[in-house]
């Protein structure tokens, strides 16, 4: 059942990251250009750091850890995740680099852009 | 109902009531209070179900996360979503100055509920609700409380009356039981006296008999009990009394009734100065005007030393008259207004004196003063004060 549900929350993600043509370049070629060809849903694993981290500083600091050493025990994804998906390797960006990368992904998918009143 | 029974009453009715109305209002004061925060509580009920609601949204919301997002608003419902950093994530309404500690508080006419959030769906660790306060069944509270306060008001203050007759009818008896022994005894004394003092005047005036000096005492003590039968007479009769108001000369009642103390201050070798104005006219019952002049002339001369001053002023403004008599402690000056209260008993009578000069000043709103220097003098003045 959960394998069912990340496959369908992977296609819809794929499709919408997709879909999306103001995808900023600094996202495309740091992050989308893997996840969309391993179609590792980018958006869904945002969720998940909103879910524990609710603040955009929370997020990126946890990120930041992550993304220079990656683990299974450290990331936001359950174990599941990675019976289906490959262990991430160790970003080749310097800090600052890394660090406007998280920026421009947080903007790209904050939550208060995309909240609208009835 | 005589006025010291009536003091009395009013005194334990004040207390009574006083004390019956600060419990009642604490009372309701409390009840309100606590049915007020019943009210809120059941208000506070429902915003914590529309928040739930919200909640169950912002949970799908984080699930589908769509391109948009429609935040969950239903009217009256006012909501906003914040981050654990107490940051404005979105909502229908910025609330300003938050209580984060309070699961719900009041401000104005709003009610605000805070709803914790955890996991953090869209990133909220806190869901702010509010609404407007329904003011319907505050109001009816109070509307209660007020009837329920006065109805105990009304029941109360009968009680009381009932409750404040019970408590008097002992003293009430008292005073009249000593009432009807007064009238008795005056009663029995008019007749002897009026008969002394008749046939005094019918020697002094047909024979001349030796012996004038005794005569002279005989008319003293029968005069001075003649106006203990007056002023006795008149404290009994006074709350039931007829008066006839009429324009009296006060200058030639005083000059007659000085003519009447003639002998008494004979007696004690008084020195009297007079300056009585002429013409001072009052609109007053004759009997009240008697007993308040007598009682002061007769009060002057019986404190007086022997061979002292008795001056008597008489003019529109005041009526005085002073005297080197004995004096009066500083003390004793308030509390020889009461009946039966004598600062000094070197002297017959009964007390009464000051009282009913007090009750007749009272009646006709003048002022009444007493200035004292023991062992020196005593000045009593009436001021003709409207």
């Amino acid at each position: 059942m959960e394998k069912v549900i990340i496959k369908s929350l992977l296609i819809g993600t794929f499709i919408i990251t997709s879909s999306n043509a103001e995808v900023p370049t600094i996202i495309q070629n740091n992050c989308l250009a893997c996840h969309t060809k391993q179609k590792i849903p980018s958006e869904l694993i945002y969720r998940r750091y909103l879910l524990k981290y609710s603040t955009n500083e929370k997020i990126k600091e946890s990120l930041f850890g992550y993304l220079k050493n990656p683990k299974k025990e450290t990331s936001i994804m359950p174990k599941q995740f990675f019976l289906k998906f490959p262990e991430k390797a160790a970003l080749d960006l310097n800090d600052t680099a890394l660090s406007e990368s998280i920026d421009v992904y947080l903007e790209y998918f904050d939550v208060k852009k995309k909240l609208v009143l009835p | 109902m005589l006025s010291s029974e009536r003091r009395s009453f009013f005194r334990f009715f004040s207390i009574y009531l006083g004390s019956t109305f600060i419990l009642f209002l604490l009372a309701t004061f409390i009840f309100y209070d606590y049915q007020k925060y019943q009210i809120i509580e059941i208000q506070n009920t429902e915003l914590n179900i529309e928040a739930e609601r919200i909640t169950q949204r912002l949970r799908q919301l984080n699930q589908t996360f769509t391109q948009e997002l429609t935040y969950p608003y239903k009217n009256p419902f006012d909501s906003a979503i914040y981050n654990i950093d107490k940051e404005y994530i979105f909502g229908s309404f910025t609330p300003k100055n938050i209580l984060w500690d309070k699961e719900y508080y009041q401000d104005e006419n709003k009610l605000y509920h805070m709803h914790p959030l955890y996991p953090y769906y869209l990133g909220a660790s806190h869901l702010i609700i509010s609404k407007e306060i329904n003011q319907e069944p505050i109001d009816n509270l109070l509307k209660m409380s007020i009837l329920f306060l006065l109805i105990a008001g009304i029941f109360f203050t009968l009680l009381g009356l009932l409750l404040g007759r019970l408590f008097i009818a002992p003293m009430k008896e008292s005073i009249e039981r000593m009432n009807k022994f007064i009238e008795d005894t005056t009663h029995e004394f008019n007749t002897p006296i009026s008969t002394i003092l008749t046939n005094i005047e019918l020697i002094d005036t047909v024979y001349d008999c030796e012996g004038k000096q005794e005569l002279k005492r005989i008319e003293i003590a029968s005069k001075t009990l003649s106006r203990l039968y007056e002023d006795l007479t008149y404290l009994k009769l006074n709350h039931n009394y007829h008066r006839e108001i009429e324009s009296i000369s006060i200058s030639n009642l005083l000059e007659n009734r000085i003519e009447y103390f003639n002998t008494l201050i004979e007696s004690k070798e008084l020195k009297v100065t007079q300056q009585i104005e002429q013409g001072i006219v009052f609109d007053i019952d004759k009997n009240d005007a008697i007993r308040l002049i007598d009682n002061i002339l007769s009060n002057a001369i019986k404190y007086n030393q022997k061979e002292g001053n008795l001056e008597i002023i008489l003019n529109s403004k005041n009526f005085i008259v002073r005297n080197s008599g004995l004096g009066i402690r500083k003390e004793d000056i308030n509390l020889i207004q009461n009946r039966f209260k004598r600062a000094n008993t070197s002297e017959g009578g009964f007390g009464i004196g000051l009282d009913i000069i007090s009750q007749v000043v009272e009646r006709y709103n003048f002022k009444f003063t007493i200035n004292s220097i023991y062992n020196k003098s005593t000045e009593v003045e009436i001021l003709w004060k409207k």
